[in-house]
């Protein structure tokens, strides 16, 4: 787990240290893929931890969601629709399920822990 | 299968963290940079050197009114506020000047006056521009037809006719007088209008202009009108 939030904060440093910059006009998309990997990453966790986590799905959902966000925004841009509104929304229901569930697992599991430890 | 598992989340927390630190440079770059080339700066600099030479000439002349005053205030302290409100006045464009300077005469064309077409006035924006352009030189006293143009000197149309401090000018021919302070000032500005583009557009009006030679001795007159300073007021003291 630890590995992981290293994982976090060294791609956040090498962002941040090198001071790569997109065009402000591909900002939009960048914003709805951070969105979109988020999603994943939570819906990952939640699938570690109800046991139904398989590489492949997590791995091909990251970046299919990705693409497909930013797709639909850019699309969204010639057609003048804001279809990224419609990602934005799925994405952030989704995001909050996840969190949701993911909280309950883990609430559950500490209060399990801790009347078994009653009971001994 | 556990260290797979942790190898794949750190990989994809590495790319969500990458992008995240790349789109918060990107939203987070400053709106305006300062893209002036070297030239631009050392003019910018050049500008604020003049402000402060002008600043300390006025201090200077400040200084020696004060010194004045404070060598007068024994003797006769009214004869140098005199001098002052003179200099005031003067400066405001309420007295007449005498000095050297120039005529302009602005006249019909000879083609209109060939063609026999109607002798228009001269325009208020027209008038202006002239004016603005005479302005670029510091220091000079105008008057146009007559009338003399302070600071706050509106040229407009009033009922159809232009008019300086509401006031008609007459139709051309009529003169303008310019005192320019030195003649050496007054060649300039001659050569200046001379070389002018706007005579061009006096000629679409059917105008001429002549710029006389400069002259030793040129009177403007004085403004005659009251001075209405409406939103002006004193400074409280401090």
């Amino acid at each position: 787990m630890w590995l992981s939030i290293l994982g976090l904060i060294l791609g956040l440093s090498l962002g941040l240290l090198t001071d790569i910059r997109i065009p402000p006009e591909y900002a939009n998309y960048l914003s709805i893929a951070v969105l979109a990997a988020l999603d994943t990453l939570f819906g990952g966790i939640r699938a570690h931890l109800q046991q139904v986590y398989d590489d492949k799905v997590f791995v091909s959902g990251f970046f299919f969601n990705i693409l497909l966000a930013a797709g639909l925004a850019f699309l969204g841009v010639h057609l003048g629709v804001d279809l990224y509104l419609a990602a934005i929304f799925a994405f952030g229901v989704r995001l909050f399920q996840n969190i949701a569930v993911i909280r309950r697992i883990l609430l559950s599991k500490w209060t399990e822990k801790k009347s078994v430890r009653e009971s001994v | 299968m556990k260290k797979k598992v942790i190898s794949r989340f750190t990989m994809i927390l590495f790319v969500i963290g990458l992008m995240t630190a790349i789109q918060f440079n990107t939203v987070n770059e400053p709106d305006s940079r300062d893209t002036r080339d070297v030239w631009e700066i050392r003019q910018e600099l050049a500008r604020e050197k003049q402000l402060h030479s002008e600043l300390l000439s006025e201090i200077g002349t400040l200084d020696e009114t004060l010194s004045k005053y404070e060598k007068a205030a024994n003797d006769s302290p009214e004869q140098v506020l005199k001098e002052t409100v003179e200099v005031l006045r003067q400066d405001a464009g309420l007295t007449e000047i005498t000095g050297p300077g120039l005529e302009v005469h602005i006249e019909p064309s000879q083609e209109a006056i060939v063609t026999g077409q109607n002798i228009e006035q001269i325009s208020p924006a027209l008038l202006i521009r002239f004016v603005n352009e005479i302005n670029r030189f510091k220091g000079i006293e105008l008057s146009i037809d007559g009338k003399r143009v302070i600071n706050t000197s509106p040229i407009r149309d009033i009922n159809g006719r232009t008019a300086i401090n509401g006031k008609p000018i007459g139709t051309p021919p009529f003169k303008m007088k310019i005192a320019a302070g030195t003649l050496d000032n007054a060649e300039k500005l001659s050569n200046h209008l001379k070389a002018s583009p706007i005579l061009d557009n006096f000629y679409i009006d059917n105008l001429s202009v002549n710029v006389m030679e400069p002259q030793e001795e040129i009177t403007v007159e004085g403004y005659d009108g009251e001075l209405e300073l409406e939103y002006l007021e004193a400074a409280e003291e401090e």
